[in-house]
């Protein structure tokens, strides 16, 4: 165990390496000068050779390059061209929103899509079975923007059952400093006792999150039927049956089990693809994540900040990776660490 | 089944619980609040004297200058100062303050304060430090008297208007420690109505300030007490915050759904030509558009109207360069239209006709207006024989081909905006058609020796008689009229929304988006 996740880990910095190699290659050919972007619209000639001194950009490419991955190395990502802050500082206030709308979304898609899936295998080809793949197909298929707009209008604008925009009820910030501890707003509002907060946020949180979760519910509701229904035909369930368990038992109790490990591996995955991939949604909904930023910084072309949300997103994954890995080998003591 | 029943009906539940709780919590905010709803993000910088974007919005409330700009009377009004005059043939400007204006930390506003900022502006020469450019040194002969002495005769009173770069703050609000840093930290050091309460980088409600007691005007009346500004960057969103009643100001609607809310109750909608312009700039120095013949060829097949008609509204045609509200505009200027006869006649006249020319046209991705503008000049050149290649870049990449030390590398024609940083027309004809030696923001690439000696005269002569300076401008625009090194495609229109209860709201093009809270009414 200790040699596998050592050389994984090995591995994971190889490839982390690899991607900041790549991402400053592809940020310093795409044409254009940062410290025009530094400088402001009316910039004078002389106020943008001063910004590209600060910057560092009139050092030789491999000095920068030097200098970057030493800055990665002790935590300084550099500053972002368009807010002017330190890319780390601008990460470290947008990424726990991230956290909040794509945890709470695999949440729903996960208590929602695994029992759809038993229901959609143990009526396979029967009206529930042909709604819940249907449900399933629309999840996937349906481009989140316009969910997310259809949502809006009905839940937020026609009916008023559920806020239009926003983390909270901005009233709250009106009146005095909202408390921070993990900079999302639901898990802080409990742990400090601000129910109000804690109800506001969660209210706001249900629109965007139920968006955000349609792709990976219709993903996991198909993955969850097609491996009960495999399951369900193996010897093992039959003998089950003769056993005299009831086909929900055998379903439920013993075929879903084997479900879990790939519905685990795709949550994983759909964790760090949705971090930067929700950035419709989050504009929609005016949810200050790392999509939304990673979207304004590649329309302002933002190198650093695009440097660092694409080395971030990197990190996510292969931690991950190495986490299911780890986890299943855990779990399931069929797999075995090489 | 049953089970699934059971989730079904306690979704239901759950969703009518919210339906009691969550219904116009946002609308419920206190009348006494002002929400200010832009697309993007307000604070970029905090340091007053180098802010060059967006922070306009906020800086506006806390910082005071020491004149206004009105850009309805054309007149510069008192702020900070409350009288000034000019001598020595526009080269001295004395300024007489307020008396019992503080800052922020009670300090008082007077001419030593005034003088260390300006000054602090003036040596770090970062944003729009420029402006200060005339000036040789400031002196506080006493405690509400300011004297600046100028390098050459200019309006200084237009200059102490500016937008960007006048503002007066306390240069001692750090203490002993490094102001800028200070600043950088989310702190400010200003005179203005309100005052900063609370700051959440990145986050939707992104400022909130709270009413100066102290303020010299006094809160007597009915006033806001509260700003906040709100970040919306989807306009559908914006829309249905203000028709709830969750933000009181959008600042920015596409055309589409300005007019869809147009005529709503409770909402009231201004629409106001901007001073930014948005140009067609020609390449006067290479290919076929260094002929004057074909650049008037070109500027006579374009159809202004059929260009403002498909944005909606968006956009307003300006004869000559200066927009309404600036000195130096004149309705009476030549201004080009579609006439595709004198377009044939011009094009003739180049020796292009028959000889297919291929046009290389530049403008900044993402820009919905100028993405417009170039597909129609793209098939309104097409009759003429004049094929345009259409490229969309980013700015940085459209300024860096703008600039290429190969001529045949740059663009035939490239869309470009521009603004002045303050209410003087001079920006425009100093930045875009002054004779640079390489290329800079005149991507023209435009030389005309009499031009450049009227630009040199200009401000010197609007410093002593305004009338004569206007009249001046009058004249450098028909020179560009003339000589066709660019079209002026459309100013854009400001498309406010606003809830219908607020009372004195004036969109002042001197400062771009910004609202004045103090002066409105709830």
């Amino acid at each position: 165990m200790i040699r596998f996740v050592l050389r994984r880990t090995v591995l994971s910095l190889v490839v982390i390496a690899g991607v900041m190699v790549i991402t400053f290659v592809i940020t310093h050919v795409i044409p254009g000068d940062p410290a025009v972007n530094w400088a402001g619209p009316h910039a004078s000639l002389a106020q943008i050779r001063q910004a590209r001194i600060s910057l560092g950009l009139n050092r030789p490419l491999w000095s920068q390059i030097g200098h970057y991955f030493w800055g990665i190395a002790t935590g300084d990502w550099g500053t972002a061209i368009r807010t002017h802050r330190p890319v780390l500082n601008d990460l470290f206030g947008v990424v726990p929103a991230s956290f909040e709308l794509v945890g709470a979304a695999l949440i729903i898609a996960a208590i929602v899509g695994v029992p759809l899936g038993v229901l959609s295998a143990r009526w396979k080809g029967k009206a529930p079975d042909q709604l819940v793949r249907l449900f399933a197909v629309l999840g996937v298929s349906m481009p989140a923007f316009w969910l997310a707009l259809i949502v809006q209008l009905i839940f937020a604008q026609h009916l008023h059952w559920l806020p239009t925009a926003g983390e909270y009820d901005p009233s709250f910030a009106y009146s005095h400093p909202v408390p921070s501890i993990t900079g999302m707003p639901v898990v802080d509002g409990v742990l400090t006792g601000h129910w109000a907060l804690a109800w506001s946020s969660f209210t706001h949180l249900i629109l965007p999150a139920v968006v955000v979760a349609s792709y990976p519910l219709g993903v996991v509701t198909r993955l969850v039927r097609a491996k009960v229904l495999e399951t369900s035909e193996e010897t093992h369930s039959q003998m089950m049956r003769s056993l005299g368990f009831s086909e929900r038992a055998v379903l439920g109790r013993f075929a879903l089990r084997l479900a879990w490990s790939p519905v685990v591996q795709v949550l994983a995955l759909v964790l760090a693809y949705s971090l930067v991939n929700t950035f419709l949604v989050e504009a929609v909904f005016d949810w200050p994540g790392l999509g939304n930023y990673a979207a304004q910084s590649i329309s302002a072309l933002d190198v650093p900040a695009i440097a660092g949300v694409t080395l971030f997103v990197a990190m996510v994954y292969v931690v991950l990776n190495l986490l299911v890995d780890l986890g299943q080998a855990f779990f399931d003591p069929r797999v075995r660490l090489a | 089944m049953f089970r699934v029943r059971n989730l079904s009906m306690a979704f239901v539940i759950s969703i009518g619980a919210l339906t009691l709780t969550s219904g116009g919590a946002g609308a419920a905010a206190a009348s006494k609040t002002f929400t200010y709803d832009t697309y993007t993000q307000v604070m970029t910088a905090w340091d007053p004297a180098t802010e060059y974007s967006n922070e306009i919005l906020a800086m506006q409330q806390m910082y005071e200058t020491l004149t206004r700009y009105d850009a309805t009377t054309k007149q510069v009004t008192p702020l900070l100062a409350t009288s000034w005059k000019s001598s020595n043939g526009g080269k001295t400007w004395t300024f007489t303050l307020r008396h019992g204006a503080t800052f922020h930390d009670g300090r008082p506003v007077n001419a030593a304060a005034a003088k260390a900022a300006i000054d602090r502006t003036i040596k770090l020469n970062q944003g729009a430090a420029y402006i200060w450019g005339p000036v040789k040194s400031i002196a506080a002969p006493s405690a509400y008297t300011l004297v600046f002495n100028l390098k050459y005769a200019a309006p200084l009173d237009l200059i102490s208007s500016s937008d960007y770069g006048a503002y007066i703050y306390d240069t001692q609000a750090a203490g002993t420690a490094d102001l800028a840093k200070w600043f950088a930290a989310g702190h400010e050091a200003g005179s203005g109505p309100y005052q900063l309460q609370n700051y959440a980088a990145g986050k939707e409600v992104e400022i909130t300030l709270k009413a100066f007691a102290k303020y010299w005007g006094g809160w007597s009346g009915s006033h806001y007490k509260q700003v906040v500004f709100r970040v919306t960057p989807t306009a559908s969103t914006a829309a249905q915050l203000v028709q709830s009643g969750q933000v009181s100001f959008v600042e920015q609607m596409t055309p589409q759904l300005f007019n869809s809310l147009k005529g709503q109750s409770g909402l009231q909608t201004t629409s106001t030509a901007s001073w930014q312009n948005l140009f067609a700039l020609f390449n006067t120095s290479y290919g076929p558009m260094s002929n004057s013949n074909f650049r008037k060829a070109v500027a006579s097949a374009i159809d202004y109207k059929g260009l403002l008609a498909a944005l909606k509204g968006a956009g307003v045609r300006t004869p000559g360069i200066v927009p309404k509200g600036l000195i130096g505009y004149d309705p009476t200027l030549p201004q080009y239209r579609l006439n595709l006869t004198a377009a044939k006649k011009f094009l003739k006249a180049s020796g292009y006709s028959g000889k297919h020319p291929v046009l290389n046209l530049t403008y900044t991705q993402g820009d919905n207006n100028e993405q417009i503008a170039s597909l129609l000049m793209q098939s309104e050149l097409a009759p003429l024989g004049i094929t345009v290649k259409v490229h969309a870049l980013q700015w940085t990449a459209q300024w860096a081909e703008a600039q290429s030390k190969t001529l045949s590398a740059r663009q035939d024609i490239t869309l470009m905006y521009w603004w002045p940083d303050y209410a003087d027309p001079y920006s425009w004809f100093v930045n875009l058609f002054q004779t640079e030696k390489s290329p800079f923001f005149n991507l023209a690439y435009y030389s005309n020796k009499t031009l450049d000696a009227q630009i040199n005269r200009v401000e010197q002569v609007l410093a002593v008689d305004k009338a004569k300076g206007a009249a001046l401008y009058s004249t450098m625009q028909k020179t560009l009229y003339n000589d066709a090194p660019a079209v002026t495609l459309l100013t854009e229109n400001y498309q406010r929304v606003l809830i219908a209860g607020i009372k004195g709201y004036v969109d002042n093009p001197a400062y771009p988006s910004v609202v004045f809270t103090y002066n409105l009414t709830p």
